[in-house]
This record gives C-alpha cells, sequence and structure tokens, in this order.
C-alpha cells in the first residue's frame, strides 16, 4: 500500500504505522459536567464502517507527521490524505 | 586530579572499504544538531538563519546550504532541521546557539548517528536494493534529503550528487546498517 503524502509524495506504508480512528483528534473537554460518558466514548465507541472511514496514521520512518487518511475498507482505496495539524487547526484547535 | 584526556572512538571504527571505484566510507568529522522550531516562531528563526547563514529554513526533503557553505541544513519535518558541519571543539550546540541565539531549541545529535558516504558508479545500484525511495535525478536531486527505513532500520539519506550519497542511521544499530549497506554493494559488485 502506497500513502501519498502531502510534502513528501509517496511513501510506502511500511514507513507509517498505524493509530486509530481520526475522531481521536476530538479529545472531550474534561471539565464538562458530562465529561465521564464523553470520555467513554471517546475511549471505546467506535463506528465499523463497510466503506470510507478516516484514520491517524504516524510517519514514524520518515518525517514523523501525523496524517489524516481516508480510506475505503472495501476497495482500499485511498481517497485523500491531509496532515492531522492542518485538520485540528481546521476543526479550530489552537494548535 | 590526573589530567586525561578522553578520545572519541567512530561508530564504525573509521570503516573504509573501496569495491572497484566504488567506496563506502565512513564519515567522522561532521556534527549533527537538531533545530526545532519554538511554537509560533517559525519567522523569528527564519530570519535569524537568513541574517547569520543567508539562507531560509528549508522545506521537508530539500537541504539548504550556508552562504560560505560551511552549514548545511537538512529539512527533516516541518518545523524542525538538521545542521550538519564540521565537527570543532566538544560543544556542536554552542556553534549553533552562539549564532541563532534563543530563536531555535537545539540538540546535539552528532554521537547519535553513525554516517556512511557511498560514492562511485554502482552507489546508485546498490541502493535501489534496499532504498525504498526512488533515487533517480529527477525525484531525487542533488540536495535532496529524506528519511526512510533500510533493513528495518531508520536512515537519513542526502544526495550529494548524482553518485555519491550520505546515509545516518542510529549508533546503536551501525554495525547492523554497514553489514546491509555492504552486502548490498557486495552483491552489484
Amino acid at each position: 500500500m502506497i500513502i501519498n503524502h502531502p510534502l513528501l509524495g509517496p511513501r510506502d506504508a511500511a514507513e507509517f504505522v498505524y493509530l486509530g480512528d481520526a475522531s481521536l483528534i476530538d479529545r472531550p473537554d474534561w471539565q464538562s459536567d458530562t465529561a465521564a460518558d464523553d470520555f467513554y466514548e471517546y475511549q471505546y465507541l467506535r463506528d465499523n464502517p463497510a466503506g470510507e472511514t478516516r484514520e491517524l496514521w504516524f510517519h514514524e520512518q520518515g518525517d514523523r507527521s501525523w496524517l489524516v487518511v481516508t480510506r475505503n475498507t472495501l476497495t482500499h482505496e485511498i481517497t485523500k490524505v491531509e496532515l492531522a495539524r492542518d485538520v485540528a487547526l481546521a476543526a479550530g484547535r489552537d494548535r | 586530579m590526573p589530567d586525561l584526556t578522553l578520545t572519541a572512538s567512530p561508530p564504525l571504527d573509521g570503516y573504509h572499504k573501496q569495491f572497484g571505484d566504488t567506496a563506502l566510507t565512513e564519515i567522522g568529522d561532521q556534527a549533527l544538531v537538531s533545530i526545532a522550531v519554538p511554537l509560533g516562531g517559525a519567522d523569528a528563526l527564519d530570519s535569524a538563519m537568513t541574517g547569520a547563514y543567508g539562507t531560509t529554513f528549508p522545506a521537508p526533503g530539500s537541504t539548504a546550504l550556508s552562504k560560505d557553505g560551511s552549514v548545511r541544513f537538512l529539512g527533516l519535518q516541518p518545523d524542525q532541521c538538521f545542521a550538519l558541519f564540521e565537527l570543532a571543539g566538544n560543544d556542536p550546540v554552542e556553534a549553533i546557539a552562539n549564532v541563532l541565539g534563543d530563536t531555535g531549541y537545539y540538540t546535539d545529535q552528532s554521537d547519535s548517528w553513525a554516517m556512511l558516504r557511498l560514492s562511485g558508479p554502482l552507489a546508485v545500484s546498490a541502493l535501489e536494493r534496499i532504498c525504498p525511495l526512488g533515487l533517480a535525478p529527477a525525484a531525487f536531486p542533488q540536495g535532496s534529503v529524506a528519511r526512510t527505513a533500510m533493513e528495518h532500520l531508520g536512515v537519513i539519506i542526502l544526495c550529494e550528487n548524482e553518485d555519491s550519497y550520505v546515509l545516518m542511521s542510529a549508533r546503536s544499530s551501525a554495525p547492523s546498517f554497514l553489514h546491509a549497506v555492504e552486502t548490498s554493494v557486495e552483491n552489484v559488485s
């Protein structure tokens, strides 16, 4: 599998490690009244889609960047690769 | 107290071997210092580098040479680069920090990496068996740098010219890395 890195171009998947669903970026607010439930959901509840899914990958044997990879679990096609930093900033995080 | 002087020993004992016109040589006289950008400090570091070295912070995959040619900056990842220069004295960080001040975060990496230079007509054919990246001049021209893995070992590869490459790998696994490169050169000799 080849992951088309947004800065470095196509790189072999062997250079990357997989973390999990991209929703891990959205860490809940620990001060919220519903924090316990929010963290339970954040930590344990995952969809298991047959189709498009967004995942976090780490370019360990490369530039050490975190990526959000949009991948289809039925066809293995990778449709989009973004820097996780850009995704987080776009979602309103400060860094 | 007796005056003791410690002698540094290179990770690969100063290895050098010729394979016809192709040479595999350990580089032992270079210092390596990582420069990291403080949060929100990219512009300050960039202008400090431009003022002192006449070059801007390199993008990942590219290198920049200081205007006097003494320091090569390797762009390895967003917000971090490595400075490669001739080792003088025992404190390479000081050499960079004296110039750039507190505009960046510096870490001495010199002793953590084993460096090899593979140069000669067999360099590309030896590397293409172990390096997952395409090394054709169009894709990886002179002055390119990349971090990748060869034989499962993390490697920084720097293209000096079409048949000369600098390879850096972790000191702790340096003999295994040398074995991988040496075997590959032998296999194409």
